[in-house]
Parts: structure tokens; C-alpha cells; sequence
């Protein structure tokens, strides 16, 4: 049964071909795809990590963005503000210069009615005096007459001609 | 059924051959083969089918190497993946009514652990030189001997390891289908059912080994 012949010779050589045809047709295509799937791996989860990183990167610059684009909402809004609150003192002030201005104008006006209202008058009396002079250098010239039409005189314009002027 | 013990021969060119056992193995290895190519014939990234067993047991043995050898060991790899894929196959097809596991010979086992001792002392003789044969003087010179022993030892036991494993399965195989009448098959089931563990635990203790004597001459000494 067990005896040493030949055949171990054989069965070495046998078996060194086998490994030689393994070699070729199994184990070198096997390792190689080996290779390339761990290869192919790396490179993905490499590029897994890099799409990671660029999506932090513009993720981080819309925010950057989307702060910078508040800040300058912002901005306008206060400016506008400003420029509101500017505008709006700007027409008050306005306002209370053009009312000045008409009281000022009014004042005026009535400075003149009144100036002129006194001219009249004046004129008014130095004719009536006039007149009266006429009246009076027409009769005799008895003192106790010239007073009684001074008083007369006067008596009517105080009833007549100052009423409207008081 | 065969007789057990007694072989077939033939003579060729004034030498003995057991024609049994060279058959057998051409048929191992053609099954080795075919799932080769099975295996490979069309190759994708994401494995199919028999590519899947293949791969299995490159990545597994892969491992194995890279973890006993070292840098080096990858120079092996192919050698192992053939080592153990022949053996499974060969200690398998015992299995089968009318066929022999090629291992049931010693001149298979004895050849394939001569050739494995024969590697292991020509690659540490490349890889280290003097500093090879030096470590069998070690720690003193009168360890020669013992070292000598256990070089010795080591391709025999590896062959009788596996050799007595499946000749006796095998043996086993044949008493009992011959000993239980034909309406008791449990035992000669149950008997089958473990050789077919103990032809691949077999062939993983002499692939394993194989590696462990090769990490010897191939590994790096830290101490160099």
C-alpha cells in the first residue's frame, strides 16, 4: 500500500504544471481585477471625500453670501430711512418758513390798510376843516358861534365819520 | 469496489507508475482548471458566480500570506491559491463512488511536501545566504541535530498528516458501505458527511503549514 515509486515524480510535475496553468488563466486576472476593484474603491472614497469638501466649500459661500446680501438689505432700508427722516424735516421746515413768510405778508398788509385808512382820514379831516373854515369865515365871525360849529363839527364826525374807522 | 492496498501499475521507460493516482490527479486538477476558468472567463468588478469562490479563496489566502509572510509572501501567492485549490479538489473527488482522492497516495502527499521543503531551503538560501544555514547552528552548535530532525520531520509529517486523513476515510468509506446492510445508511452518511469536513479542514492544515514553513525562509528578520 504504500510504496515509494515513479509516480512522485509525476505528481510533482503534475502539480508544477498546474500551478504554471493557474498562474496564467486564474490568478494573475483574478489579482490584477483585485487590484483595480481596490483601486477603483480608494479613487471613489477619495472622491466621495473631495465632493464632500467642495459641497462644504459652497455651502460655506452662499452662506457668506446670503449674509452679505442681508447686510446690504440692510443698509438700503437705513438709508432710506435717512434719507425719509432728511426730507420729511427738510418740508417741515419749509412749511413753517412759508407760514412766517405769510404772517409776515399779512402783518404787512395790515400795516398798510391801516396807514392808508389813516391818509384818508387825514384827508378827509383837512377837507371837512376846510369846509368847515368856509362855513365858519362865511357867517360872522362871533366866538360863541365858531364854538358852537366846532362842536357841531365835531359831534358829527364823531357820529358820521369815524364809525367805520374805529 | 477495489481492493484495498493494492494499486495499479504500469511501467513506462523502465519506471513504475500508479496509474490510478495519475489519473485522479489529471482529473483534480482539470476540475481545478475548469473552475479557473469558469471563474475568470469573465471578469467584472462586482463578482458573479463561481468568480466569487475564486476570489474567496485568493482574498482569504491573500490574508493568510500577508499576515505570516510578509512583503515577500506575495511572490508565493500563487503557488498557495494552486496548492490549495488542488488539494480541495483532489481530497473532494474521493468522495464520489468509484474514484480515488489522488492524496490517497504517499507518492502525491510525499511529492507535494518535498516540493514545498525544497522551496522553503532554496528560498532561504536566496533570501539570506549564510545567515540561512547559520540559524540551524543556533543557539550552539550541537543543536545541529535537533534542527536536522526537525527538518526532516517536516515534510514527512506533512505528507503522512494528510496522506492517513483521506486514505483512511476513504477506507472508511469502503468497510462501511461493504459492513451496514443496504437499508442502514446512516453511518456511512454521517462518514461521508465528516470526510467531506475533513478533507477541506486537510487541505487548510497543510496549505497553512506549507505557509508557515515558507514564512521562515521568506519573512524579514528584524534582527538582520
Amino acid at each position: 500500500m504504500i510504496e515509494i515509486n515513479a509516480t512522485i515524480i509525476a505528481q510533482i510535475l503534475n502539480f508544477l504544471i498546474l500551478v504554471v496553468i493557474l498562474r496564467v488563466v486564474a490568478y494573475k486576472p483574478v489579482a490584477r481585477l483585485l487590484q483595480q476593484r481596490s483601486d477603483k474603491i480608494k479613487g471613489d472614497l477619495n472622491k466621495a471625500e473631495a465632493d464632500r469638501k467642495a459641497a462644504e466649500q459652497t455651502l460655506a459661500d452662499y452662506k457668506t453670501q446670503l449674509a452679505d446680501a442681508h447686510k446690504k438689505a440692510q443698509d438700503i432700508v437705513d438709508k432710506a430711512n435717512v434719507t425719509a427722516r432728511q426730507e420729511h424735516d427738510a418740508a417741515v421746515a419749509e412749511t413753517r418758513k412759508e407760514i412766517e413768510r405769510m404772517k409776515a405778508s399779512a402783518q404787512a398788509e395790515i400795516e398798510n390798510e391801516r396807514n392808508r385808512a389813516f391818509d384818508e382820514m387825514k384827508s378827509q379831516i383837512v377837507t371837512l376843516s376846510l369846509a368847515a373854515a368856509g362855513k365858519v369865515v362865511s357867517k360872522n365871525l362871533d366866538t360863541k358861534e365858531n364854538d358852537k360849529l366846532v362842536n357841531e363839527f365835531i359831534a358829527g364826525l364823531n357820529k358820521n365819520m369815524f364809525a367805520d374807522l374805529r | 469496489m477495489h481492493e484495498i492496498g493494492v494499486r495499479e501499475t504500469i511501467h513506462f521507460l523502465g519506471l513504475t507508475f500508479n496509474i490510478e493516482t495519475l489519473k485522479m490527479t489529471w482529473l483534480a486538477m482539470g476540475i481545478v482548471i475548469l473552475v479557473a476558468c469558469l471563474a475568470t472567463r469573465n471578469l467584472k468588478v462586482v463578482p458573479q458566480g463561481w468568480q466569487n469562490f475564486v476570489e474567496m479563496i485568493i482574498l482569504w489566502l491573500h490574508d493568510q500570506i500577508d499576515a505570516m509572510m510578509g512583503r515577500r509572501g506575495r511572490m508565493l501567492a500563487p503557488f498557495i491559491v494552486g496548492l490549495f485549490m488542488f488539494l480541495l479538489a483532489s481530497n473532494l473527488i474521493g468522495l464520489v463512488p468509484l474514484m480515488a482522492s489522488p492524496t490517497n497516495d504517499l507518492n502525491t502527499t510525499l511529492g507535494l511536501a518535498l516540493l514545498v521543503v525544497a522551496i522553503v531551503h532554496c528560498l532561504g538560501l536566496y533570501f539570506k545566504g549564510g545567515h540561512y544555514i547559520a540559524h540551524f547552528f543556533q543557539p550552539t552548535p550541537v543543536f545541529v541535530i535537533i534542527n536536522m530532525i526537525e527538518e526532516i520531520a517536516k515534510p514527512i509529517t506533512l505528507a503522512f498528516r494528510l496522506f492517513g486523513n483521506i486514505l483512511a476515510g476513504e477506507i472508511l468509506i469502503i468497510v462501511l458501505l461493504k459492513l451496514m446492510p443496504i437499508w442502514m445508511p446512516i453511518p456511512s452518511v454521517a462518514w461521508l458527511a465528516f470526510s467531506i469536513f475533513i478533507s477541506c479542514v486537510q487541505a487548510v492544515i497543510f496549505t497553512m503549514l506549507s505557509m508557515a514553513y515558507l514564512a521562515n525562509a521568506v519573512k524579514e528578520d528584524h534582527a538582520e
